[in-house]
């Protein structure tokens, strides 16, 4: 992520960055104002604002069940998705028969499964924590085996030699060796997942962010409907932090900017 | 094909004198080709403290060898004896291995990487960091304890990995080429270092390398293989008085030393 010349830029691109931001709110706001596009199409942002904190209670509600069901959802994709991956990428037998078969499921459009998530548990929140976990799977356990095959041999010989045990090798050498890919798939899972929560939302259930923006559309609210698609970023936004976090915590021992 | 001339090639060894013996030793592959002898019947011995040196051209098992000693591969036929007993895995205790800079694990701190062996056996932390300390002052690294590798430049790696050698405190240190991936400077300044280390903690060593100068330079014995199949020819004691220095490499003796190795190896092929 260089800069491609050696000369200082007019601007830094983190001012740039948020110069654009600004823009697409201006954007956002004067576009309906001037009558350029009718305002049940697109609602202008501060009418948006508004909408959302004369009905704050109700937003808030649906920011804390769609919260919630997105960190239990997060927790299984991650959680299981990495522990699948490193057994995927480092046990021989699992890697020939198993691997292949998760590969392909991973390009199916898991969300024609959905219908029958709900009748197995209803339409409650496990079905989006199931939902939104299945989604973020994949993606995980994936990039961890794939990190996880291409560790160093000399790594895991060199521990050897020095006496450890197979669960060592495979907490001590291979999950930290795999620490790049491992963030990558926190960052692409973590995305699937949020994806995973909010449509499930907003095709069958009785509380959340995804559920009040189809409700709100249904009835042409469409100041409330934008306000939830703000909430959505809002909470993918808290996302990506939580991910940047992670990647300062665990990435001091490679060199930036290479 | 050069006659065996050492004795000790073939006759029968009691393991008891010895720290390390390798007897009769086989690694046999298939290949399309048929059965490919990487290392065919080798026996030899290693003495108590000495530093024995393994020399051969590219091809002739010296590596698979020293992977055999490690208990990391295991031999087609023949035993390797450490302490009175065949070995059939790593035993750390009795024996470690110096890799090349590539070995050491980039997400841990030098002082970490030193640790690593003694954290593997559940030694209380402040104690490994205490010897791990002590270990790197000893390689001249005081103040990058918590450098990591990639902060480092090739001759500080290979001066860690040597101290996480010594740190594991084998009575057996194996090494793989240690130094081939240095430059001509740093490997002299290092090679220096390792005898220095070594005179004061005298463990057995057993050197693989593919420099004639720094077979001949470090160690007490240089046994000399042949490739395909993989052979010793010839066992050859460098009675150069130690401690050597760079003025031992221009003296007469050392030259005629090399000279023979290389008319060894050169001979074979």
């Amino acid at each position: 992520m260089g800069r491609d010349s050696c000369e200082a830029p007019f601007i830094s691109p983190a001012t740039l960055r948020w110069l654009f931001l600004a823009v697409i709110v201006v954007v956002w706001e004067l576009v309906p104002r001037l009558g350029l596009v009718p305002s049940v199409m697109l609602a202008p942002a501060s009418e948006a604002m508004i909408a959302g904190f004369q009905d704050f209670g109700t937003f808030a509600r649906a920011l804390g069940i769609t919260f919630g069901q997105l960190a239990s959802a997060l927790i299984f994709a991650y959680g299981i998705g990495a522990l699948a991956g490193l057994l995927l990428g480092s046990v021989y037998f699992l890697r020939e028969t198993l691997l292949p078969i998760v590969s392909s499921i991973y390009a199916v459009p898991l969300v024609i499964v959905y219908p029958l998530l709900t009748a197995w548990v209803g339409i409650g929140p496990e079905s989006k924590v199931i939902f939104g976990a299945l989604y973020g799977f994949f993606p995980m356990a994936l990039s961890v085996a794939a990190g996880v095959q291409t560790v160093d041999r000399q790594y895991i010989l060199a521990a050897r030699s020095m006496g450890a045990r197979t669960s060592q090798i495979l907490f001590q050498i291979m999950l930290p060796a795999s620490v790049p890919s491992i963030l990558s798939g926190l960052r692409i899972g973590g995305a699937m997942t949020a994806i995973g929560v909010v449509v499930a939302e907003m095709m069958a259930a009785t509380g959340g962010i995804g559920f009040l923006i189809t409700q709100n559309r249904t009835m042409f609210n469409t100041a409330e409907v934008y306000f939830g698609i703000f909430l959505v970023l809002i909470l993918t936004g808290l996302l990506d932090m939580f991910i940047r976090l992670m990647e300062r915590c665990f990435t001091n021992w490679y060199p930036k900017e290479t | 094909m050069a006659e065996v001339t050492d004795s000790m090639a073939h006759a029968p060894i009691s393991s008891e004198k010895f720290d390390l013996s390798v007897e009769q030793v086989s690694l046999h592959f298939e290949t399309p080709n048929g059965v490919l002898k990487a290392v065919d019947e080798v026996s030899f011995g290693v003495e108590t403290g000495r530093f024995v040196g393994l020399v051969g051209p590219s091809g002739c098992g010296k590596s698979s060898l020293l992977l055999m000693m490690a208990g990391l591969q295991k031999a087609t036929f023949g035993d390797i004896i450490v302490e009175g007993e065949p070995l059939t895995g790593p035993r750390p205790q009795d024996v470690g291995v110096i890799f090349q800079e590539s070995s050491l694990l980039p997400w841990k701190t030098a002082s970490e990487n030193v640790e690593f062996p003694l954290a593997l056996r559940g030694v209380d932390k402040a104690e490994r960091k205490q010897l791990a300390t002590d270990m790197l002052k000893l390689v001249g690294l005081s103040g990058f304890e918590d450098r990591h590798p990639f902060e480092l430049s090739g001759g500080m790696k290979q001066r860690v990995s040597i101290a996480r050698g010594f740190c594991q405190d084998p009575r057996i240190l194996l090494m793989d080429e240690p130094f081939a991936a240095l430059d001509e400077q740093t490997r002299m300044t290092l090679g220096d270092e390792l005898l220095r280390i070594w005179e004061g903690h005298r463990k057995t060593v057993v050197f693989v390398t593919h420099s004639l100068t720094e077979a001949v330079y470090l160690c007490d014995d240089v046994i000399v293989m042949s490739a395909q199949p993989g052979r010793i020819l010839e066992r050859i004691e460098i009675d150069l008085p130690r401690p050597r220095t760079y003025e031992t490499m221009a003296t007469a003796d050392f030259g005629r030393l090399r000279d023979r190795i290389w008319r060894l190896i050169r001979g074979s092929e």
